[in-house]
């Protein structure tokens, strides 16, 4: 008896593609795509579609190819670098320059005020140290808000002298008093 | 060799991204039968099958808007198949049963059938049903990388060429894992035919 051959192997593997699913299944198999396509989008977490509608407007955008260039992932890495290291330094940064602006602004404040109140200003300028730095960060924190609401500003400063007793005006009531319906 | 050939589902494919769901569907009404059979092959089970394949195409749907065209999408889409089956494979194991499709009644008027068992040969003097039962258990025990070559050689009828793109492994590779694999199915078949029984 013959042994078989790779001819023979060939032609029966060749037979098999009349291995066939049940008739009607390929008519089915469209019909059975489009209700996994739907029961996988019910599925999913909201944030999961997001993520997957982003990352198809950036493959439309090919930005994926860009990234295989190495200057630009270098480039980006060093642009993260620089604003990472600014974020880090932001605080000590702006303490000094608030300690060197603060003359400017005693020269601003001084002009704006009245001969009197500039004289109150620097005899308070003569207390403790301390003291003297909270009122120059409020000084330059009113200097921001612009002339007119810093000149309030020092006005109601001027009102809370160590000398006169502490006085509160109420010009708006309690959010609390208020009517809950308004009609 | 990875220069893109004219590809004829290409207007098919750019509708597709674009957003055409129906092109979509057109494209898998044209593979799946095709995509059916080589990933029934590597599996031997219709369930898994059934369901590998819808996997596939859920996969390629996702996919659609990266595929930039540097293959044919025939080879896109195949290359899909056949990782993710060799990944499911693995995770399977040897946890499988056997569940064959019906033989299509056009096996009849097949030349090649006619003649397997008109002429005098070792498949005539053996139960072709049979024969080819145990041809789908020895499939079964090559490996399934070995497995994969041969539905797409034997059974697809893929040039090697083809194979080896969407393998991603050189020609010789895959011409080394056929002549392995046919060496294996020869050992097992002629076992057979010497001791049906067993």
């Amino acid at each position: 008896m013959d042994n078989f051959d790779e001819n023979d192997i060939g032609t029966l593997l060749r037979l098999k593609k009349y291995e066939q699913p049940p008739p009607g299944y390929f008519e089915d198999f469209l019909h059975e795509f489009h209700r996994r396509q739907r029961d996988e989008l019910l599925r999913q977490p909201i944030w999961s579609v997001l993520w997957q509608r982003l990352s198809d407007s950036l493959f439309r955008l090919n930005i994926p190819s860009l990234t295989s260039y190495p200057a630009a992932v270098a480039a980006v890495l060093v642009c993260a670098a620089v604003v990472s290291l600014k974020v880090s330094q932001g605080p000590q940064s702006s303490g000094v320059a608030m300690i060197d602006a603060s003359p400017v602004v005693h020269q601003s404040v001084i002009d704006q005020m009245s001969s009197e109140r500039a004289a109150d200003y620097l005899t308070l300028s003569s207390v403790s140290d301390g003291e003297k730095e909270m009122r120059e960060r409020l000084a330059l924190s009113t200097r921001s808000l612009g002339p007119d609401l810093s000149r309030q500003m020092n006005d109601s400063a001027h009102t809370h002298r160590a000398s006169t007793p502490p006085r509160y005006v109420l010009d708006r009531l309690p959010v609390s008093y208020e009517p809950s319906f308004k009609f | 060799m990875d220069q893109p050939r004219t590809d004829e589902d290409q207007p098919l494919v750019a509708r597709a991204q674009a957003g055409d769901a129906s092109a979509f569907d057109d494209l898998v009404v044209k593979y799946s039968p095709r995509l059916y059979g080589l990933v029934y092959n590597m599996t031997s089970n219709h369930e898994d099958t059934n369901d590998m394949l819808q996997d596939v195409f859920a996969k390629a749907y996702r996919a659609i808007n990266g595929f930039r065209g540097k293959s044919s999408f025939y080879t896109w889409i195949h290359t899909i198949a056949v990782n993710m089956t060799l990944n499911f494979l693995k995770k399977r194991g040897r946890r499988y049963h056997l569940s064959l499709d019906d033989v299509d009644a056009s096996i009849q008027n097949d030349k090649e059938f006619i003649e397997l068992t008109s002429t005098t040969s070792p498949v005539r003097e053996a139960d072709l049903g049979e024969l080819q039962r145990r041809l789908n258990e020895a499939m079964m025990k090559l490996s399934d990388e070995h497995r994969a070559v041969v539905t797409m050689f034997h059974i697809q009828g893929m040039p090697h060429a083809e194979i080896s793109k969407i393998l991603g492994v050189s020609e010789g590779t895959v011409r080394s894992r056929l002549f392995y694999a046919n060496r294996q199915l020869q050992n097992y078949l002629d076992e057979f035919r010497k001791n049906p029984v067993g």
